[in-house]
């Protein structure tokens, strides 16, 4: 092929798809309303280009076929009634194999059969209408070629062609919209996607250091006014001015960096980016074609379908949309005459709903069918032993809807057209997973599934709460942050085994963050703690942290691979000296109370006080493995500060720790009456006879070097240290 | 007449050492650094083990710092940091070798490319030092080896455990689903 050709036809192809996308979507609505107005204009118009573009490129084969919609089309223009599903159904059809010819011929692929659409399209044609136009009428530019009997007076021309770019054959005749030759004509660029790509990156760099710029800005502030505290206004004046006058050249310089920021983003999403409505029109006619072969009846509703969205995500989300909506009907939705038994509309409703916030993207895909039913998935997974019976009998709801994402998963015993190979969710979910995001499930039995697939988005920034909880510092999304307040003893009802608080007269439970995210035990609330009253999937909690550092607009990004499947987090983002705050999902959060009370009350604490990460994971790991539930403090204040609020079977210790070493920390220990007799076994690089007996001599039980910390021999010492004490008493 | 080395007089006993060392490590390079023969190797300590890692899968040696913990994760997981921009999982190597004693704490992170598309940063009590591997003993040792760890037996009877990154992480991934 011509290689200037060969580029137009790439051209073609989008142009064409973004034509086919609205030929469908006015088939489908004239379906439903007469065939006049808009809706038909938009087809007849759209048909004409298509035709009259495969002309101009020589296309014969393609421009014929469009002629022949034509030619079924047009005579209905004016109707009264709505558009025939035959004749509509032929067209779609026709239209598929139409797009399907166009992009072999681009991929130099193998060619769809043009017949049987032709002969379909000929037994829906209305008597009268036109004939095949000749194949051989043709210039070389399409001049001529268009069909003469096309009604033109009633088809405006395509908006997109002006006049001096649109030779038409006749005046009667509206011009075919030529395949643009972008690159000849110059103004515009071809660009790769990787260097789109890059420069979306830079981009981001850019926002992440505007946001340490106005991190710094406030440290400023905070310096300033230290300064002013220190009541030394005279000595200092010179440096105050000079301060504040750098606060105000951070803050312009802040200001007109977001400027540049949000310019930028806006150019690379005019570039980079389409309504993510181009995935979801196509959905309306998968519903429709579904509904017609399985005799249900639906309608789709979509919300947020002009929300922007990167191409290459776009593209990605295709099939897995295609894949759930295709599920609701086929699964989730009821036969009509089974629904109005159940007292529901005869027509399914689909909703699916997409919503941006920050940088991340939240798509919804709910019906109003049966929702997933348990017994089902029971029966499925057994069948297709994708459990052990033992394992699927101590499942939560939880698991056994998680149950469906398994590979070779269905709960269909044949498969039929649509579904039942047991391939299916599974590759929703890898293909989510691949765009470093996830998908979840929530069902009511006899009310509907809902899908939430959640979805990093490559521009943006969200507005966080940090928080601190013990050393950690955490982010808590603001969207989920209602209000927050401090504790008040005479506000809080503290039972047994839950707290709840009395807020706006409403009684909601209380949660602590450093138990939630297994930091230590659960710890009720003091006077005056941070409480943050907090809201998700319809539920409230008040979640204690131990301060609250302050709200930030900061990027998340997707954890690593690594640790993307803790249900915990949202993912990360970079604070303004570089550090990594991770940011809690408001969800797992507010559903930490049911976690709590289904946890294990019995089981073996250690606390491993450490101030290196790496030892402390060390320690973990080989306590974990003999069934501990481990606790850990990097320093020895803070293992006082655990102690003070929890019981340990046993306390692991370096040594060598700044500001309280081991044996200071252990002699604190040892002066309590709460953990005098607590185990302690210290652990140390250093390996002299004096280490030890100093240790012993403060109270320690045991004493290994970190070189003998090989898992079997802490456990074991581990043990004896606390037999040893066992045995004391 | 007999060529003889160039006196030394005028250097401290310190550079004079340093030059003898040198000129040693020189007369030595063709028969153990020949690039045919061996394989390069980032050689390092875990606990009293001497521990290897193929040269062309490591990307830098960084400090052990700014590594955010991650609150609920798997115990070799140490926590998470930026890397050239990119967040990047730092795994402790003695606790996926099946928790092996150590005798200094790490200091040191080494980032590393496994092969399958995303870094990870392990941890490592010292920065490695680069070092060359007769490619003879390394396929034999790896013929023999049915676990992520080939053990080689250096001249001198000097024994090091060369890693094959993606087995480990593959074992570690193995682990994860039991």
């Amino acid at each position: 092929m011509d290689p200037l050709l060969e580029q137009l036809l790439a051209g073609f192809v989008d142009e064409s798809q973004e034509i086919y996308e609205r030929v469908t979507r006015s088939l489908m609505e004239l379906e439903k309303s007469p065939a006049q107005g808009p809706s038909f204009d938009e087809l007849a118009r759209g048909l004409h280009t298509l035709k009259g573009s495969a002309a101009t490129l020589g296309l014969e084969e393609l421009a014929d076929f469009a002629h022949r919609m034509e030619d079924v089309i047009l005579p209905l223009r004016g109707s009264a009634k709505p558009l025939p599903a035959t004749v509509a159904d032929a067209v779609l059809k026709s239209l598929d194999v139409w797009m399907a010819r166009l992009r072999a011929i681009a991929a130099k692929g193998e060619l769809p059969e043009l017949g049987p659409s032709f002969v379909l399209l000929e037994k829906v044609k209305p008597a009268g209408a036109g004939t095949p136009k000749k194949k051989n009428g043709a210039g070389k530019n399409g001049k001529g070629r268009t069909a003469p009997e096309t009604p033109a007076a009633s088809v405006p021309p395509p908006p997109e062609v002006a006049p001096a770019q649109a030779p038409a054959t006749s005046p009667a005749e509206p011009a075919p919209a030529p395949a643009a030759p972008d690159e000849a004509q110059g103004d515009s660029w071809r660009v790769t996607t990787r260097q789109v790509i890059a420069l979306l990156h830079e981009v981001e760099r850019l926002r992440e250091v505007r946001l340490r710029v106005e991190e710094r800005r406030r440290e400023l502030e905070k310096a300033i006014l230290q300064l002013d505290r220190l009541g030394i206004q005279a000595e200092t004046a010179e440096a105050r001015a000079l301060l504040l006058g750098v606060r105000r050249s951070l803050g312009a310089d802040g200001e007109e960096a977001a400027d540049i920021v949000a310019s930028m983003e806006e150019g690379l999403k005019a570039i980079s980016t389409v309504p993510v409505r181009t995935v979801l029109d196509p959905l309306r006619r998968a519903v429709r074609d579904l509904c017609k072969a399985t005799g249900k009846q639906a309608r789709l509703a979509v919300v947020g379908a002009e929300v922007s969205l990167d191409r290459r995500v776009i593209e990605q989300l295709r099939g897995p949309l295609i894949h759930l909506v295709r599920n609701a009907v086929d699964h989730g939705l009821e036969m009509p005459d089974v629904r109005e038994a159940r007292g529901k509309h005869p027509e399914g409703a689909l909703t699916i709903r997409v919503e941006q916030q920050g940088n991340m993207l939240f798509i919804e895909v709910g019906d109003d069918g049966a929702g997933l039913d348990l017994e089902q998935i029971r029966e499925a997974a057994l069948r297709r032993a994708l459990v052990a019976p033992e394992e699927l009998a101590n499942m939560s709801i939880q698991q056994l809807h998680q149950l469906i994402f398994r590979p070779g998963f269905s709960t269909r015993t044949e498969a039929t057209e649509f579904s039942g190979r047991g391939v299916g969710l599974d590759v929703v979910r890898n293909q989510i997973q691949a765009l470093q995001g996830h998908v979840e499930v929530q069902s009511v039995a006899g009310q509907g599934a809902r899908f939430v697939l959640t979805l990093p988005a490559d521009l943006g920034s969200s507005p966080v709460l940090v928080v601190r909880c013990g050393e950690h510092q955490l982010g808590v999304p603001m969207a989920a942050v209602e209000s927050s307040r401090a504790a008040r003893s005479k506000d809080l009802r503290v039972g047994r085994s839950r707290v709840q608080l009395d807020h706006r007269e409403q009684l909601i439970p209380v949660q602590d963050l450093g138990a939630v995210v297994g930091l230590r035990q659960p710890e009720v609330p003091a006077d005056g703690q941070p409480l943050l009253i907090l809201q998700a999937q319809g539920r409230r909690l008040a979640l204690s942290v131990d301060e609250v550092l302050g709200d930030r607009e900061l990027v998340i990004r997707p954890l690593p691979a690594d640790v993307r499947e803790l249900p915990a987090y949202q993912g990360a983002a970079t604070l303004a000296r570089g550090e990594l705050v991770l940011i809690l999902r408001p969800d797992f959060l507010v559903s930490s109370e049911r976690r709590a009370e289904s946890g294990l009350a019995s089981t073996r604490r250690a606390l491993v006080v450490d101030d290196s990460l790496t030892a402390r994971a060390l320690h973990r790991t080989a306590l974990e493995t003999g069934g501990y539930l481990v606790h850990t403090a990097s320093n020895g204040r803070q293992a006082l500060e655990q102690l003070r609020h929890s019981a340990y079977d046993v306390m692991v210790c370096d040594i060598g720790m700044d500001e309280m070493d081991g044996y200071e920390l252990t002699a604190a220990v040892r002066q309590r009456a709460e953990t005098d007799s607590m185990p302690i076994l210290l652990v140390s690089a250093r390996d002299s006879d004096s280490d030890r007996q100093r240790g012993m001599a403060v109270g320690a039980d045991g004493f290994l070097t970190k070189k003998e910390c090989v898992s079997g021999r802490l456990l074991s010492e581990v043990s004896t240290v606390i037999a040893r004490r066992k045995g004391a008493a | 007449m007999k060529l003889r080395a160039r006196e030394l007089d005028g250097f401290t006993p310190e550079v004079e050492e340093l030059l003898v060392q040198r000129a040693e490590r020189v007369r030595r390079k063709p028969a153990e650094t020949d690039e045919e023969n061996v394989l390069w190797v980032a050689e390092f300590p875990v606990g009293e083990e001497t521990y290897a890692l193929p040269l062309e899968t490591l990307r830098a040696a960084v400090p052990l710092k700014m590594v955010t913990a991650v609150p609920l994760s798997p115990s070799h997981v140490i926590g998470i940091l930026r890397f050239q921009g990119q967040i990047v999982t730092a795994l402790s190597l003695a606790s996926l070798l099946g928790g092996r004693g150590w005798r200094e704490d790490p200091a040191v992170l080494l980032v590393v490319d496994p092969g399958f598309g995303r870094l990870v940063a392990l941890d490592c009590e010292r920065i490695p030092k680069p070092t060359g591997l007769p490619h003879a003993l390394v396929e034999e040792a790896r013929a023999r080896s049915t676990s992520a760890i080939s053990e080689i037996t250096l001249p001198g009877m000097r024994q090091v455990n060369l890693l094959d990154l993606l087995r480990l992480m593959d074992r570690r991934h193995a682990q994860e689903k039991r």
